[in-house]
C-alpha cells in the first residue's frame, strides 16, 4: 500500500469530489474522502465552494470548479487541467448523471470505461450481444500535446440501434483519456459531424475504493434527464461486480502480470502512460 | 394492469420483478429514482407510500407496499399451480413467513452495508451491518446444508422454489458490493446457482446469470 | 530503538513468510466432493491462495488459481459449461483439464497463436474431499482411501490454523471423546465402538480456517442425518469459543504473490517460433476402423497434460519410416486427455496413409508436433454452414462440436460415396439432425446440391469447406458465384495438387534481419531460410497448410499454394515461403 504523500504524481493532480448540481441548492456540508484523507465540502451562499480537510476548517484547500464537477488538489495544483471543448458548445445539454462507488482502483474503473470487449457478456442486449464479439482494429497513440491517451476508429456491434432497427449496427467510437483518472467517450450524435460525449471522472478515495462521477455533453433531448441517468446508472451497476471481482484491484502496470490481446490496445498504452508517469498509487509495478 | 414502482438498483424492488417474471405477469414498471435525486421522499411519491420506500404495487388501484407483503399478496393471488405461497398449506406458510422476516431482515445488514459502499450510506454503521450479514448468511448456509440433506433445494421443505427464496435472494447475491463476501458459505452458493437456473430468472445489474444447469 | 523493532517486526513478518512457504508444500482439502455439484464453480481458499474448483462432465475435478489471465477476473464468477470454464468479464474460455485458453471472443477470426494457460494447481479426490496445494508434491500424499465414510459439514472459523488444532482436541476431550494429533496435522476423534473421526484443519487465510472431519463409517440416512447435526453442533460451540478467544486478534491476511506470466504473454501476439518439430510422445490407445477405409486413432500423452488444441487444429505425425504427415483432430471441447485423428487409406498417395494403416497399432509410441491451428472457427457467426467431402470430415467435426456446445446455430453436410464411407457415426448421432448425410451423388448431382445449400449468402453466416480438390475448388466457385463474401469463406484442402513450378532464381531481403539471401532454381524460400539459420515454422511443406506464412512487404509473389483466398491473394501481402516463390527479381520479407 502506498501514501498519496509518498507519490508526486497523484498528490499533485486535481480530483473531481462532487458534480455541482449535487451541492449546489443547499448549504450543506458535504463529506467525502479523498487519498485516503476524510475532506469536507459546500457551497455557500454567494456560490463559492469551499472545501476543507476534517479538522482544519480554517484552511481551505485549493479548488476548481470545471466541467460541472469540484476539483480539489490536496498538494500543489497543477496550473491548467485538461480541455474539454465540447463542454462549451452550444446547444448541448451537460449532465452529471450520478455517481456510484466502487471497491476498486481508479486505473481499473478507466481501463474499463475504454473497453470494448465486454460489451457482449456484461452489457448484453444494451451495447454488444453474442455472437458479436468481434474487436476490429482500431488505432491508438499516447500523445505529448495534450498529454493523452487517444483510441480512434474504434468500432462495434451494437444490437439495436433504435427501436425500429432488428438489425444491429456497428456503432463508431472516440475514447480519450486526458487525465490520469479520468476518460472521455464520444460516438455519434443525433446532430450531423457532432459527437456526443460520455464522461467518467473518477475520485479515488483510497487506492481501491473510488467514486465514479458520470456526467454527459450531448445533443439528445428526446429522453429525460431520469432516463439517461438510469441508463448510466444500469451500465455502471453491471460494471461494478466486475471490477469488484479483479484481482489485483490495483491496476497492474508491469506487464507480465496480466495477458493483453490486441483488443486491449487502448489499455496498453494506459498502462505504458501511467507507468512513464510513474504513478504508484493505486496501481502495482512489481 | 398491475404497475410497479421501481428503482432498478433496489434489491427489494428485485424481488417483485423477479416474482412478476417467474410467474409471467405482464406489468408497467414505474421509475422512482431513489438515487441521487431521492424521488422516494418526493411529496408525490409519499401519497402513495407515506414511508417513502420501495417497492409499491397497484393492481388496478389496490396499492400495497412492502416487499415481503407484495410477494404473499401477488402468489396467493396469481400464482395458478400455488407453489409460490401454497395457502392452504399451514406448516408451510408458517416455514415461509419465517423465512420472509429473516429476507426482510437483510435489508438492515447486507443492504445497509451494500448502500453504505455503493450510493455513501454514511450513517450505517459499515462494519456492524457487515458482522451482522456474516451471522445470518451462517445461519442460511447451515440451514441450506441440511436441506440438501435431506433432499430439500430450496429454503422451504418441497420440490419447488417458494416467496421465501425470492425475498432471500437478492441482498445475498448483491453481498459483495457491500463488502461482504460469500467465500464461507458454500451451501448459499450453490442455491444461489440453483435459483438462477428456475425458469424466466431475470437479472439486474450486479447479479450475473448462471450458465446452462446440470 | 525504532530500528531494533522494525527489525524484528522484520524478522516476524519473514519467519510468517517462511511458514507459510512450508505449508504451501502440503497437501489440504479444500472442499468436500459434494460442494462440486454438476456445473457449479466453487471457490477455494487455501493460505491466502485463492482457487476456482470445478468438476467437468467428464467428473475431471480442476484447481485454477482464481484469477483470469487475462484481466484478472475471478473464474469461480464464470460459468462451468461442462467441458471449458467461460470468464464473465470478456468470454474467454479455458479447457477442462489443461487450463489453455481455447477462444478468445474479441478475436473470432484468429486461433490462439500462443497458448495461453491458467495456472492450476495439483488435485487429489480422496476420502470424499478435494485436496490440493499451492506447492504440493505428488509423493507426498499419504492419506488412504475410506471405502466407509460420512462427511461432516465442513465449519469455517475466523480464528488461526494453529489455535483452532491445538484446541479441537480438548474441546473433544471435554465432552468425554478420545483422541489423538498425528503427526500431519490431522487430527483423530474416538467416537467408541470402532467409529472415529478424522479431523483436518484447511488454513484458509491467517485468521479464517476450515475444520473439516470424515467417519469412518457409512450411516443409514436417519442415522447420518442426526449424526451430521450433532457433529455440526458441537463444532459450532467450538467455532464460537475460538472466534471468541481470537476476536481482538489483528493479523493481516496472507499475501498469495502473483506469479509473472512468460514475457511473450506480457505484449500483444507476434509470431510463432518453432520449425517442424515433434514435441510431444503420445501412445496408440485405441485403433478402430470407423468405416470402410478409414482408421481413427486415439493418441493419449505418456504423462502429464496435453497441449490446447482448437477446433480445426491439426497435428504432423512423425512417422519411423521419416515421412511427416498432418491430420486434423476430431475432438470436441473438453475432450483433452486424448488427441482423436482420422486416417483415410490413399493407395495411390505417397506412403503416409498406408504406413498408417499397416504398422501403426495400439500401444506404439508416435512423434508429433503440437496442436497448430491454420483454420480456426469463428464463434461470432449467426449460421455457419459445414460442407464435408470424405474424409474432409475431421476438422468440421472438431469445429461442429464446438458450436454444438455453445448452441450456436449450423448445419452439417456431408458427402460420401455409399454407407460403408460413413465415418465417426457416434459423433454424427450426437449432433442430430444438424447433420446431412448425401451418399452416391455423382459429380453432376453433388454441384446441384452445393449450390442448394449455399443459395443464400447471409448477416453473419459463414461457411467451412474440406474434402477431396475438386469437390472443394467447384464449391469455393459456386459460393462465389453466388455472392458469398470472401471473408465468409474458409477452406482446407488436404494437399496442393498444383504442379508446382521452381525454376525462378530471385533475391529475398529480410527486413528486420537485415539479411539478403539468394533463392535458385529448385530450392525453396523455406529452405533457403533453414540454411541461414531462419527459423520458420512449417508443417506440410507443400502449400495446403498455412502454418510458413510470412507478411510481404514488397515485391511481385507468385502464388503457388491452395490455402490463400482470392482476396488473400489480391492484397499481395502475404506468402506461403514453402512453394511460392517471385515474380519480381526480389521479394521483402517481414521477418
Amino acid at each position: 500500500m502506498v501514501s498519496a504523500f509518498q507519490d508526486p504524481v497523484i498528490l499533485n493532480q486535481w480530483h473531481p469530489i462532487s458534480s455541482l448540481e449535487e451541492i449546489n441548492p443547499s448549504e450543506k456540508t458535504f463529506q467525502t474522502l479523498l487519498l485516503d484523507e476524510e475532506i469536507l465540502y459546500k457551497m455557500d451562499k454567494e456560490n463559492k465552494v469551499l472545501v476543507w480537510r476534517k479538522g482544519s476548517r480554517d484552511e481551505n484547500l485549493p479548488t476548481k470548479l470545471a466541467y460541472g464537477f469540484v476539483w480539489v488538489c490536496l498538494g500543489n495544483p497543477p496550473e491548467t487541467l485538461f480541455l474539454f471543448p465540447e463542454f462549451d458548445e452550444p446547444n448541448r445539454k451537460n449532465k452529471a448523471t450520478g455517481v456510484i462507488g466502487v471497491n476498486t482502483s481508479a486505473g481499473r474503473a478507466i481501463e474499463n470505461f475504454c473497453d470494448m470487449g465486454h460489451f457482449p457478456y456484461v452489457h448484453k442486449g444494451i451495447l454488444g450481444e453474442e455472437p458479436h464479439t468481434e474487436v476490429k482494429n482500431y488505432d491508438v497513440e499516447i500523445s505529448d500535446e495534450p498529454d493523452e491517451v487517444l483510441a480512434t476508429n474504434c468500432k462495434f456491434f451494437q444490437p439495436r440501434a433504435n427501436v425500429t432497427s432488428t438489425k444491429g449496427v456497428d456503432a463508431d467510437y472516440i475514447y480519450r483519456v486526458p487525465h490520469i483518472n479520468c476518460a472521455l467517450l464520444y460516438k455519434s450524435s443525433i446532430v450531423a459531424g457532432k459527437l456526443d460525449v460520455i464522461v467518467l471522472f473518477v475520485q479515488p478515495m483510497r487506492e481501491e475504493q473510488i467514486r465514479a462521477h458520470t456526467a454527459m455533453c450531448i445533443f439528445d433531448d428526446s429522453s429525460t434527464e431520469k432516463d439517461i441517468r438510469l441508463f448510466q446508472q444500469l451500465i455502471f451497476g453491471q460494471d461494478k461486480p466486475i471490477l469488484e471481482n479483479q484481482h489485483p484491484k490495483r491496476l497492474p502496470l508491469n506487464p507480465r502480470m496480466e495477458t493483453p490481446i490486441r483488443a486491449d490496445k487502448t489499455a496498453i498504452s494506459y498502462r505504458r502512460w501511467l507507468l512513464n508517469k510513474g504513478l504508484k498509487y493505486g496501481t502495482v509495478a512489481n | 394492469m398491475i404497475k410497479l414502482y421501481d428503482y432498478l438498483l433496489s434489491g427489494n424492488c428485485f424481488k417483485i420483478r423477479l416474482i412478476l417474471s417467474f410467474l409471467n405477469l405482464n406489468y408497467e414498471k414505474i421509475h422512482i429514482e431513489f438515487y441521487p435525486s431521492e424521488e422516494h421522499k418526493s411529496e408525490n411519491f409519499l401519497q402513495i407510500n407515506p414511508l417513502g420506500q420501495l417497492p409499491v404495487i397497484s393492481d388496478d388501484g389496490f396499492i400495497l407496499r412492502d416487499a415481503q407483503a407484495i410477494l404473499v399478496y401477488l402468489a396467493s393471488k396469481y400464482d395458478k399451480g400455488g407453489t409460490w405461497y401454497p395457502v392452504k398449506n399451514t406448516d408451510k406458510i408458517g416455514m415461509i413467513s419465517q423465512w420472509l422476516a429473516f429476507g426482510d431482515s437483510l435489508t438492515g445488514s447486507a443492504s445497509a452495508a451494500r448502500l453504505h459502499d455503493t450510493l455513501f450510506y454514511h450513517h450505517f454503521n459499515i462494519e456492524k451491518c457487515r458482522a451482522m450479514a456474516h451471522s445470518q448468511f451462517r445461519i442460511l448456509d447451515e440451514h441450506l446444508f441440511f436441506q440438501e440433506e435431506l433432499g430439500n433445494d430450496w429454503i422451504c421443505d418441497g420440490v419447488t422454489p417458494t416467496i421465501a427464496d425470492i425475498a432471500c435472494f437478492p441482498y445475498i447475491a448483491l453481498s459483495e458490493e457491500g463488502g461482504i463476501s460469500r467465500i464461507s458459505y458454500p451451501a448459499i452458493r450453490r442455491w444461489l446457482d440453483r435459483f438462477k437456473r428456475i425458469e424466466r430468472f431475470v437479472v439486474m445489474p450486479g447479479v450475473f446469470p448462471a450458465g446452462p444447469g446440470p | 530503538m525504532t530500528n531494533v523493532r522494525e527489525n524484528n517486526l522484520r524478522k516476524i513478518i519473514c519467519m510468517e513468510k517462511n511458514k507459510i512457504y512450508a505449508l504451501r508444500k502440503k497437501w489440504f482439502p479444500i472442499a468436500s466432493s459434494s460442494d462440486l455439484v454438476k456445473r457449479h464453480v466453487f471457490q477455494a481458499q487455501l493460505l491466502g491462495r485463492e482457487f476456482a474448483v470445478w468438476r467437468a462432465d467428464d467428473g475431471n475435478v480442476n484447481v485454477w488459481e482464481n484469477r483470469c489471465l487475462h484481466r484478472g477476473v475471478r473464474l469461480s464468477i464464470g460459468i462451468n459449461q461442462g467441458s471449458e470454464l467461460k470468464c464473465q468479464y470478456h468470454g474467454w474460455r479455458y479447457a477442462n483439464r489443461t487450463a489453455g485458453c481455447t477462444y478468445i471472443p474479441a478475436h473470432p477470426a484468429d486461433a490462439p497463436a500462443r497458448t495461453i494457460c491458467n495456472n492450476t494447481y495439483p488435485v487429489k479426490e480422496f476420502i470424499g474431499m478435494i485436496w490440493s496445494g499451492e506447492d504440493a508434491i505428488e509423493n507426498d500424499f499419504s492419506y488412504k482411501e475410506l471405502s466407509k465414510r460420512t462427511v461432516l459439514r465442513p465449519v469455517p472459523i475466523n480464528a488461526p490454523n494453529d489455535l483452532v488444532q491445538k484446541n479441537l482436541l480438548n474441546y473433544y476431550s471435554e465432552l468425554n471423546f478420545d483422541g489423538l494429533l498425528l503427526n500431519d496435522g490431522s487430527i483423530e476423534i474416538n467416537l467408541g465402538g470402532k467409529k472415529k473421526i478424522l479431523f483436518f484443519i484447511q488454513p484458509q487465510d491467517s485468521k479464517l480456517s476450515v475444520v473439516r472431519g470424515v467417519l469412518n463409517a457409512t450411516l443409514s440416512d436417519e442415522k447420518r442425518y442426526h449424526f451430521l447435526k450433532e457433529q455440526n453442533f458441537i463444532i459450532e460451540r467450538f467455532r464460537e469459543k475460538m472466534e471468541q478467544i481470537s476476536e481482538n486478534l489483528n493479523l493481516e491476511p496472507m499475501v498469495a504473490e502473483i506469479e509473472e506470466i512468460s514475457n511473450d504473454l506480457g505484449e500483444p501476439p507476434t509470431k510463432e517460433d518453432c520449425g517442424r518439430k515433434a514435441e510431444l510422445r503420445l501412445h496408440v490407445s485405441e485403433r478402430i476402423l470407423t468405416s470402410r477405409d478409414v482408421v481413427s486413432l486415439k493418441l493419449k500423452g505418456i504423462e502429464g497434460q496435453l497441449p490446447t488444441f482448437h477446433p480445426g487444429a491439426h497435428i504432423d505425425l512423425h512417422l519411423q519410416n521419416g515421412l511427416i504427415r498432418q491430420y486434423s483432430l476430431v475432438n470436441g471441447p473438453g475432450e483433452t486427455d486424448h488427441y482423436r485423428i482420422g486416417v483415410k487409406l490413399e493407395k495411390d498417395g505417397r506412403g503416409g496413409s498406408q504406413y498408417i494403416h499397416n504398422n501403426v497399432k495400439v500401444g506404439d509410441l508416435l512423434a508429433t508436433s503440437a496442436p497448430r491451428n491454420n483454420f480456426p472457427l469463428r464463434r461470432d457467426s449467426l449460421y455457419t454452414i459445414f460442407i464435408a467431402g470424405g474424409i474432409g470430415i475431421t476438422p468440421l467435426l472438431s469445429m461442429s462440436k464446438a458450436l454444438h456446445s455453445m448452441e450456436l446455430d449450423y448445419e452439417f453436410h456431408y458427402f460420401v460415396q455409399s454407407e460403408k464411407d460413413i465415418s465417426f457415426k457416434e459423433t454424427l448421432k450426437i449432433l442430430g439432425e444438424r447433420v446431412i448425410i448425401h451418399k452416391g451423388l455423382s459429380q453432376e448431382n453433388t454441384i446441384n446440391k452445393v449450390r442448394k445449400i449455399l443459395q443464400k449468402p447471409g448477416y453473419y453466416k459463414n461457411l467451412y469447406v474440406c474434402g477431396p480438390g475438386p469437390m472443394l475448388e467447384a464449391t469455393l466457385k459456386i459460393a462465389s458465384d453466388l455472392k458469398w463474401a470472401d471473408d465468409t469463406i474458409h477452406f482446407e484442402y488436404f494437399k496442393n495438387d498444383r504442379k508446382i513450378n521452381n525454376d525462378s532464381n530471385f533475391e529475398i531481403e529480410l527486413a528486420r534481419s537485415a539479411l539478403t539471401l539468394t533463392v535458385s532454381a529448385g530450392k525453396t524460400i523455406l529452405e533457403i531460410l533453414r540454411e541461414n539459420g531462419v527459423d520458420l515454422p512449417s508443417s506440410c511443406e507443400q502449400g495446403a497448410c498455412g502454418t510458413c506464412k510470412v507478411n510481404v512487404i514488397r515485391g511481385d509473389i507468385d502464388h503457388q499454394d491452395v490455402y490463400l483466398n482470392a482476396t488473400e491473394r489480391a492484397n499481395k501481402n502475404i506468402m506461403m515461403t514453402c512453394v511460392s516463390r517471385s515474380l519480381s527479381d526480389r521479394l521483402i520479407l517481414d521477418i
